[in-house]
């Protein structure tokens, strides 16, 4: 009762202001057009031609049957890793991939295969794009019943025709949103009662400690719920995501277990410091890494290896993969129990870590 | 368990290297008013955060409405109010919003909240403005909706810590006379303040004054005077010429009825006026008056003579 008392005051003390609440629902909008529209537009335009290099007999006797080449993009066969190389270098292609002698069998064997590709260097942004259309595209044309793993850093569409970038970035974007969104709130609803001296007030009341905390992430996880749903819009709107019912319901939940898993989090920082200004620089210094690591944008597969261990750090690493195969596979807990689980485990771990740190980081 | 309703033994808090609290003893009867005052910086606002379970002691003992701080703190919070130097209302919910949210953190119903608010803002003639966002109200306004917002809890011991600060002199009157009446009420009040004339005002029961951590005298405003006054100069204007045969008054000046004396003792000095029937036409006492010996106190000139105060 009072830990709601302590919630709804928070959500109303933030729907007075007027600004606020319009920047806060502008906010999620213009992030998802931003980051969503940097990048080119959708997998069957990208421009650019494939350059492969293969070393597998098999594979070039298959691959001019089962794929014929797109409009925008043509194959073109090398004979060296050299003129790959050149042919990168000149802009000839956008793209070079080089297949090993093994790969027909490998997939045919359902083994997995490392294929390597080298993205031009003058857009590695299409560059990589199109690796991973291309890994999809050869990962279907060895056999039907492989799974997505078998090829490095593949990814498929549910329909597995009409691979997209936005289908790998959209459902991380989302959760990554929803989470710098919350973050704002907690500077605002910690450290800015802190300096304004109104937590002192609250503070000197008869209400536990955890119970400030536990209505202070209620409120945080409402708003990350309404971040949530705007985002939802945005992305059926304007990036044409699609969701089946059930993928729906999967998207909320995992939105709101991904925001309340970092909320923990967001307490602790914003609870020791006694300024907003360096809340918000601290929040900023944690969310920022966090967006490139946690396989937002670049496939964490294909990260270093030991960037590949920090990714798994992030809560934002399983809710963006989660999000992803809810989202882009249109697959079901199956899939996405481990991601659930771990976040989970963070959400409770540092919730309780929160209520119970409160008191000594937020006295002198 | 004594029957005080705040004991404070040897308490320090040191942040770093400054020692904000430095080894300070007192105790508050239940229905005193106590007050703290003190330059800025001498320390009141911290000892204030340690009393009302806000900061934590670098040691010492402290006990408030019968409980230790430390160990029952939520036993003390529910004992006290507070009114900080900060105002603790939120400028984006009303007076009223304010008040209730507060209360119920306090485990009141509302409609309970309602009436013990309706009292205080009557009280303060503010009761027309209980639906006004906080946002859009002055600084006198605000403090009086602040006070209300920690008296209605009912608190049997409460904290201001300098409450009219920013005030004009009216408003300040106000809620120095409003502080004199919750006392009435048999409520116990720790009340800080750099301004000496609000203690005199108030008639506190007992003036601790803090310098630098420390408490440097303690007592009712009468005994720290005496103490550091060892004789009063007065300049006095009579129907006639003056002369005692006592010591402890000494004759400084005298022409045409107008005179200056040193005397030790007051009031013994006033009753020989009135007991030889002299007429005084102005009466103005010279020095050094509290004000000077607050001031030197403060300024660290009365050190000496300090160590004697202490109990
Ligand atoms: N959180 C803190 N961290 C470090 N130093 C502090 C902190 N709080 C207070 N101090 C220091 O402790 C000393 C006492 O401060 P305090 O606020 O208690 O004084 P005060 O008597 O209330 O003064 P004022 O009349 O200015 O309010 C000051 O030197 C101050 O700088
Ligand atoms: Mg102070």
């Amino acid at each position: 009762m009072r830990i709601w008392d302590i919630a709804w005051k928070d959500l109303k003390v933030f729907l007075r202001g007027r600004t606020r609440v319009a920047f806060s629902i502008l906010m999620p909008i213009i992030m998802m057009l931003m980051l969503g529209f940097i990048f080119p537009k959708t997998g069957g335009s990208y421009s650019g031609n494939i350059g492969i290099y293969s070393q597998d007999l098999i594979f070039n006797a298959k691959v001019e049957k089962s794929l014929p080449a797109s409009q925008t993009n043509k194959m073109i066969f090398y004979n060296s890793k050299q003129d790959l190389i050149d042919a990168l270098a000149s802009g000839k292609i956008m793209v070079g991939a080089i297949i090993p002698k093994d790969f027909s069998l490998s997939i045919a064997l359902n083994r997995p295969v490392t294929m390597d590709v080298i993205p031009s260097p003058a857009n590695p942004q299409a560059g990589i794009m199109m690796a991973q259309m291309l890994s999809d595209m050869f990962g279907q044309a060895g056999s039907q019943n492989i799974k997505q793993n078998i090829v490095k850093s593949n990814l498929i569409n549910a329909d597995g025709t009409n691979f997209n970038y936005y289908d790998f970035t959209v459902p991380g974007l989302m959760a990554m949103i929803a989470i710098m969104s919350v973050m704002t709130g907690l500077a605002s609803a910690i450290t800015r009662e802190r300096e304004l001296g109104t937590m002192d007030g609250v503070m000197v009341t008869p209400i536990s400690r955890g119970s400030i905390v536990i209505g202070k992430i209620l409120a945080q996880t409402i708003r990350g719920f309404v971040t949530a749903m705007i985002i939802l819009v945005i992305s059926w709107l304007f990036f044409g995501v699609s969701f089946s019912p059930v993928s729906l319901l999967w998207t909320v939940f995992l939105l709101l277990l991904g925001t309340f898993s970092f909320i923990g989090v967001g307490v602790m920082v914003t609870a020791a410091m006694k300024e907003q200004e360096t809340a918000m620089i601290t929040m900023t210094t944690i969310t920022f890494p966090m967006m490139f690591f946690s396989g937002v944008f670049f496939p964490i597969q294909q990260m270093p290896k030991v960037m590949q261990y920090i990714a798994y750090i992030f809560p934002l690493t399983y809710a963006a993969d989660a999000l992803r195969n809810v989202i882009t596979l249109n697959v079901g807990w199956n899939f996405i129990w481990f991601d659930v689980a771990v976040l989970a485990g963070f959400a409770v771990v540092t919730s309780l870590a929160a209520t119970f740190t409160f008191q000594k980081l937020i006295q002198d | 368990m004594e029957d005080k309703a705040i004991v404070v033994k040897n308490l320090k808090k040191y942040f770093k290297d400054v020692k904000a609290v430095d080894d300070i003893s007192f105790e508050v009867g239940y229905g005193q008013l106590f007050a703290l005052l003190g330059q800025n910086g001498a320390g009141k606002s911290t000892t204030i955060r340690i009393l009302t379970n806000l900061a934590v002691p670098t040691s010492g003992y402290v006990e408030v409405a019968g409980y230790n701080v430390l160990k029952n703190p939520t036993e003390v919070r529910k004992n006290i109010g507070l009114v900080a130097e900060k105002v603790i209302l939120y400028n984006d919910l009303t007076a009223m919003e304010n008040i209730k949210f507060f209360g119920r953190l306090y485990g009141m119903k509302d409609p309970e909240i309602y009436d013990r608010a309706e009292k205080f803002l009557k009280l303060f003639d503010i009761w027309d403005f209980k639906d006004i966002l906080i946002s859009k109200m002055s600084t006198g306004m605000k403090q009086k909706i602040n006070l209300a917002r920690a008296l209605v809890p009912d608190p049997k011991i409460i904290f201001l810590d300098e409450p009219t600060l920013g005030l004009d002199p009216v408003s300040t009157k106000h809620i120095r006379d409003f502080i004199v009446q919750l006392r009435e009420e048999g409520r116990t009040i720790v009340y800080t303040t750099h301004v000496l004339h609000d203690v005199e005002l108030m008639n506190v029961d007992k003036v601790a004054i803090m310098r630098k951590g420390k408490i440097v005298a303690m007592g009712t405003l009468n005994e720290i005077r005496k103490h550091f006054k060892k004789a009063e100069i007065v300049e006095i204007e009579t129907d006639r010429t003056l002369s005692f045969n006592d010591p402890k008054i000494k004759i400084l000046e005298q022409e045409d009825g107008y005179a200056k004396v040193e005397v030790e003792d007051l009031n013994q000095f006033m009753s020989y006026l009135t007991k030889a029937n002299i007429k005084v036409r102005s009466f103005k006492s010279l020095e050094p008056s509290l004000e000077d010996i607050y001031v030197e106190i403060s300024e660290g000139k009365l050190d000496a003579e300090i160590e004697t105060v202490k109990e």
